[in-house]
């Protein structure tokens, strides 16, 4: 019987917080990953992590004041005090661990400037600080002895009485399906950036969690807050970091311009992303972009800075579009990169669901309401990992395991999986269910919006979600089946895209990342509330839910 | 053409047939040779495991006396070129680093300008002699036999060092050569793998289970003979071949024969000219097959 | 471009399972990568085509196969690069670990390995309140080496893991080297002499036999080869001077210094011990036979020219007082 106190959902930098903090607790702990951890998106962050360090004369209330206005002050300010609080300790606590982050002329840890911040407190290793941090939390992983499922996938909850008590799952190797028990589930699955196309994620990040979740009866929160980037490269949509323009790096029109003048006079091309996204999509709308493109360029920072501190972006520029940043320009474009919304949580991690909680990308407390900050989610993933780990740990410990019926839960899985691998050959395939999705929802539901648009895509969600209950899969073995994989992924990624079709139409301003061209403008009066999805009979419910104000009136943003 | 001829130690050590072999196909093809007396061992990469520093300072060495007589470096054997190659790579790259190598130089009245460009003897034909030329002094091309090309890591990798990039022809160079010499090409897995020198003495059972399996491939692709252009490679593949058999409980017999030795036979020189005899895997069924005498 | 993709498949669910070829032609873009081709197969031709893949940047580590005979990782190849005269490349799993499922590697014994490394910082002394100091020299030094994705190129091309799956391997010894040269890591002058001591063992540093295929194949320049070179030289002057290898490089070291070449002869007794029997009557009938052909190195070794000038060379440069 496999079974364990807690049982954390995805490996990545929240995930692995977890279930170390939760293992320090005392409790027994398993972690449960589709891919190895080391190949978590985590490993795709480039550019830092945010912290306040008081001895540089930083204070948490600066950073927490970027990061409310940063947010266009839908982030819940009680929890942005409890992040930013947190992150000096949080940041020490990961060198200490070994992450091998730059350094100054004194031997401190070192910093760089940052999109939306007032104050250089970016900490970084080069511009891959969440490989580095990643490779150093399993590193810490292996030390704790937390039992892992390596390449297993999980493809239900299981609810007893209305309480989760376990998951199954599919183990990729063997294609067998499992169950495992636990008192606790903390989802740590990231984003859900395939819901777009193209995007800066990985090919994993599908809103697996928030799916699950979602399906279990869990509030997801905020899920019109898509971040588009403003910096991902031509053609594959790969992600070039914040850390170049953070290094000095200038964003150009075709006319060799920098057009972040006319949008934000003061932080230029540090504002704050859904600014610097925007700018750029009305240069490119208006005609100002050479092949849907403007240019980063970096040219005038000089080879040795960008062979310290951007040469992994440097590597990606050459290998995938042919171009060397130290002697040409970027081409580049708006993209979607992160994902605001997620499963409702409060500041320890737990959902509305009993024993159910979340932490990093997945879950939205919220600590970056409308528009995240750069280097924030790095700190997100590891305050709230260990946070949610700690109490997911300490709740277990008045808890026995919820009896239930394992043979057939596992039974049934087995039908339900069975039935997809036997579906005919329809002339649907996977991939261009996925790629339509992709496409209607970089259209419709990009930098800006407007309700035509939106119900457009409305309506291709559902022919798509028809469609969906009959595409077939080729292989029909189970042996490391990664067609299956994607089929059961589609479906979690289609649960998510509805929510966020919903959730847009629903809010009737601009903020954060939500760009509405028919209404425009800020509505604080009527719009200063997080949109709040429900699964219901026909689709998400939508409530409402508060946005909590401790100390930072709402006020215009300018930068 | 002239050149500071650098043969190695190896070349007059444990594998002497080399040595003369290549002197004596040189002056068939008219390349004047210019010893240097003076330099050292190249350090071949044991010397640069307990001091990269110092292994580079000999080598720097070699390369000022080479400019002082304002000729380009031949090598014969893989490793000193990859290891010259790699020494130059990083005083080239960086010179507050050659600076400091030059400081060591300064006391014997030294100093290596950064000019040279260590070259195998193989690359200079593909190169600098040319094949077409080469092919105009063949008189008894080797038709018929099969020849696989064993390469030796240093000739190989890394290829930034060796500058490949500028030289992508460098990456098939020895097969290139064999065509020329008439032979066919046996195309197998190990022609770019090691023959295992490096871990002789430390891991014996490991450098003969690479001995065995690279020339066990090769001679049941059907094989005559393997050509390498590194004699330490030589010494494993050849002097080591009967224990590497013993290892692997099986035949192989497969004769090992140096560059050299190989555009000599094209040439019509003759086999004890050559050194073959001195072979420890025998060499008499290739020569035989050659349809010349031994000499 | 046209393009055939010619991929090395394997299905362990039939009967008498056994690996094939499959070709796939396909249309592509110029700055298509191998991996774009891979993922246009799943996608539209054949879904049943299983590899791992993710992030599609060359950091998540999981796209390392064989393409054309060699590792690397397939979005970073690019398909115009790597094609042949008949616009064909050739696709196989990694090599060395054991094939799941068409370019599916098992990599358990990869996993083991790194895990036998104790691949966690042990800093020994109190831990301070705030960060560590140290140089970003170290930490620049330090990035190089953990810019390691795990993506296993090292371990399929290794010559040594191909016939002694054993040996510690590249990526394990790099991770090794990861935390010797932490000054964190260890003792308060940042040396770890237990992490150097058990490396020396058999299966360890000294089994790498310096054939540079992983320094080539290491898609994100991490030279594990040279990691490894580093650790031997740490481990000489941390005084774990006694393993064969590290005899090798000093008796190696000796025989340049007083005659400016190899002494080949002395070579090996001066490396495993002139007294030591059972190895040197092991290499008894190699020796005869070099003798009988006439291969044995002169018992009297020649100098170069002067020789003396490379003792003095030597001296200077291994002088332990200078800084």
């Amino acid at each position: 019987m496999l079974e364990h106190d807690v049982l954390v959902i995805g490996a990545g930098l929240a995930g692995m917080r977890a279930a170390i903090a939760a293992r320090a607790e005392g409790a027994s702990v398993a972690i449960i990953s589709k891919v190895h951890p080391v190949r978590s998106h985590s490993n795709a962050a480039q550019g830092g992590i945010n912290a306040a360090l008081t001895d540089r004369g930083d204070g948490w209330e600066d950073h927490a004041y970027d990061t409310v206005k940063g947010s266009d002050y839908l982030g819940d300010q009680d929890a942005i005090e409890v992040m930013c609080q947190s992150a000096g300790q949080a940041l020490i606590d990961m060198e200490h661990f070994g992450v091998t982050f730059n350094r100054d002329d004194e031997g401190k840890l070192g910093t760089r400037a940052f999109g939306g911040q007032r104050r250089a407190r970016t900490f970084f290793v080069g511009d891959f600080t969440g490989q580095a941090m990643l490779h150093v939390m399993f590193e810490q992983l292996i030390k704790s002895g937390v039992r892992r499922y390596e390449e297993w996938f999980v493809t239900g909850l299981i609810e007893e009485d209305g309480r989760v008590c376990g998951v199954t799952a599919l183990e990729i190797r063997t294609g067998q399906v499992f169950v495992i028990r636990s008192k606790t589930v903390i989802f740590c699955t990231g984003g859900l950036g395939r819901l777009f196309e193209p995007s800066t994620n990985a090919l994993i990040v599908t809103g697996d969690g928030m799916a699950l979740a979602y399906n279990a009866g869990a509030q997801l929160m905020d899920m019109e807050m898509v971040q588009y980037h403003p910096t991902t490269l031509a053609g594959s949509g790969v992600l070039i970091s914040e850390a170049a323009r953070g290094e000095g790096a200038y964003l150009l029109d075709k006319n060799g311009e920098r057009f972040m003048e006319r949008y934000a006079p003061n932080m230029m091309e540090l504002a704050s992303r859904d600014v610097v996204s925007r700018a750029e999509q009305t240069e490119l709308n208006a005609g100002n972009g050479v092949n849907g493109c403007v240019y980063l360029d970096c040219r005038h920072l000089g080879k040795a800075l960008i062979m310290e501190k951007l040469s992994q972006i440097r590597e990606i520029g050459i290998d995938l579009a042919g171009v060397d940043m130290i002697t040409d320009t970027i081409p580049i474009r708006p993209g979607m990169h992160y994902m605001m919304g997620g499963i409702k949580t409060d500041v320890d991690g737990q959902t509305n669901l009993p024993g159910v909680y979340a932490a990093g990308e997945c879950a939205c407390v919220s600590v970056h309401g409308g528009n995240r900050l750069g280097a924030n989610s790095l700190l997100d993933t590891i305050v709230f990992g260990q946070r949610s780990g700690v109490h997911a740990a300490q709740a277990c410990r008045d808890q026995e395991y919820i009896e239930f019926d394992v043979e057939q839960a596992v039974r049934r899985e087995e039908r339900r999986i069975q039935e997809v691998i036997d579906r005919p050959q329809n002339g649907d395939r996977v991939g261009s269910v996925r790629l339509a999705m992709g496409e209607s929802m970089n259209r419709n539901l990009a930098v800006y919006r407007d309700e035509a648009g939106m119900l457009e895509t409305m309506h291709d969600l559902r022919g798509l979600k028809e469609k969906y209950t009959r595409v077939p899969v080729d292989n029909k073995n189970r042996v490391f089946n990664t067609d299956l994989v994607f089929a059961l992924e589609l479906g979690f990624m289609l649960d998510c895209a509805e929510t966020i079709a919903v959730s847009a139409l629903e809010r009737k301003d601009s903020r954060g990342a939500q760009a509405r061209t028919d209404y425009p403008n800020r509505d604080d009066e009527n719009w200063m509330k997080h949109i709040v999805a429900v699964k219901g009979e026909e689709g998400p419910e939508i409530s409402y839910s508060p946005v909590s104000i401790t100390r930072w009136t709402p006020e215009e943003r300018k930068y | 053409m002239k050149y500071a001829f650098f043969p190695g130690c190896v070349s007059r050590g444990g594998c002497p047939e080399l040595y003369p072999a290549a002197k004596l196909i040189c002056q068939r093809l008219d390349i004047e040779l210019q010893e240097m007396p003076g330099a050292s061992c190249t350090g071949a990469g044991v010397l640069q495991e307990k001091n990269e520093f110092l292994g580079d300072t000999l080598n720097a060495r070699t390369f000022a006396m080479a400019e002082d007589l304002g000729l380009p470096i031949m090598t014969i054997c893989s490793t000193c070129q990859g290891v010259m190659s790699q020494a130059n790579h990083r005083m080239k790259s960086n010179p507050e680093y050659l600076a400091k190598v030059n400081v060591e130089l300064a006391e014997e009245g030294l100093e290596y300008k950064g000019n040279a460009e260590p070259k195998h003897l193989l690359w200079i034909l593909i190169e600098d002699y040319g094949l077409d030329k080469l092919e105009s002094l063949i008189t008894k091309p080797l038709a018929g036999i099969r020849l696989a090309p064993f390469y030796g890591c240093y000739i190989l990798r890394p290829t930034d060092a060796l500058d490949f990039q500028d030289n992508p022809d460098r990456q098939s160079s020895l097969e290139r050569l064999i065509e020329t010499l008439g032979a066919t090409v046996v195309d197998f897995a190990g022609k770019t793998r090691c023959c295992g020198f490096p871990i002789l003495t430390i891991n014996e059972k490991n450098s003969m289970a690479m001995v065995g399996k690279h020339t066990a491939e090769a001679k049941d692709l059907g094989a005559d003979a393997m050509v390498t252009p590194c004699p330490l490679c030589h010494l494993n593949l050849d002097a080591f071949q009967p224990k590497a058999s013993a290892q692997a409980q099986r035949s192989i017999d497969l004769p090992i024969i140096h560059m050299p030795q190989a555009i000599g036979l094209a040439m019509g020189i003759s086999p004890k000219d050559l050194g073959l005899q001195r072979h420890i895997v025998s060499t008499k069924a290739l020569i035989t097959k050659l349809g010349v005498a031994a000499g | 471009m046209d393009v055939t993709f010619k991929i090395k498949r394997y299905d362990p669910e039939v009967e008498a399972p056994e690996s094939y070829w499959q070709d796939f032609s396909l249309t592509l873009d110029d700055s298509a990568t191998v991996l774009d081709g891979l993922i246009k197969i799943r996608e539209d031709m054949d879904g049943t085509l299983s590899l791992r893949c993710s992030c599609r940047s060359a950091i998540c580590g999981s796209c390392a196969m064989r393409i054309n005979g060699h590792a690397g990782l397939a979005c970073k190849m690019q398909v115009r690069l790597a094609l042949d005269d008949d616009n064909v490349i050739i696709i196989e799993p990694a090599g060395v670990m054991p094939v799941v499922k068409d370019l599916v590697v098992d990599f358990d014994m990869f996993w083991s390995k790194i895990m036998e490394v104790d691949p966690y910082l042990r800093p020994e002394g109190t831990e301070p309140d705030a960060e560590y100091i140290a140089s970003n020299e170290a930490m620049l030094h330090l990035s190089g080496v953990t810019a390691c994705i795990m993506c296993g190129a090292c371990v399929s091309d290794c010559t040594v893991m191909e016939v002694d799956p054993t040996f510690l391997g590249p990526a394990a010894l790099a991770k090794a080297y990861r935390f010797t040269a932490d000054p964190r890591d260890g003792d308060a002058q940042g040396v770890s002499r237990d992490r150097l001591e058990a490396l020396n063992e058999p299966t360890g540093m000294w089994d790498c036999t310096r054939c540079a295929e992983c320094v080539e194949v290491c898609p994100k320049g991490v030279a594990p080869m040279d990691r490894i070179m580093a650790l031997r030289e740490q481990a000489i002057n941390a005084g774990f001077d006694n393993t064969y290898g590290a005899r090798h490089a000093e008796a190696f070291s000796n025989s340049l210094e007083h005659s400016g070449q190899l002494d080949e002869l002395r070579l090996v007794p001066n490396t495993v011990g002139v007294f030591n029997l059972p190895v040197l009557l092991n290499m008894a009938p190699e020796a005869l036979r070099a003798l009988t052909h006439g291969k044995l190195p002169p018992i009297i070794h020649k100098k170069i020219e002067n020789a003396d000038r490379v003792r003095k060379l030597f001296r200077r440069v291994e002088d332990p007082d200078r800084s």
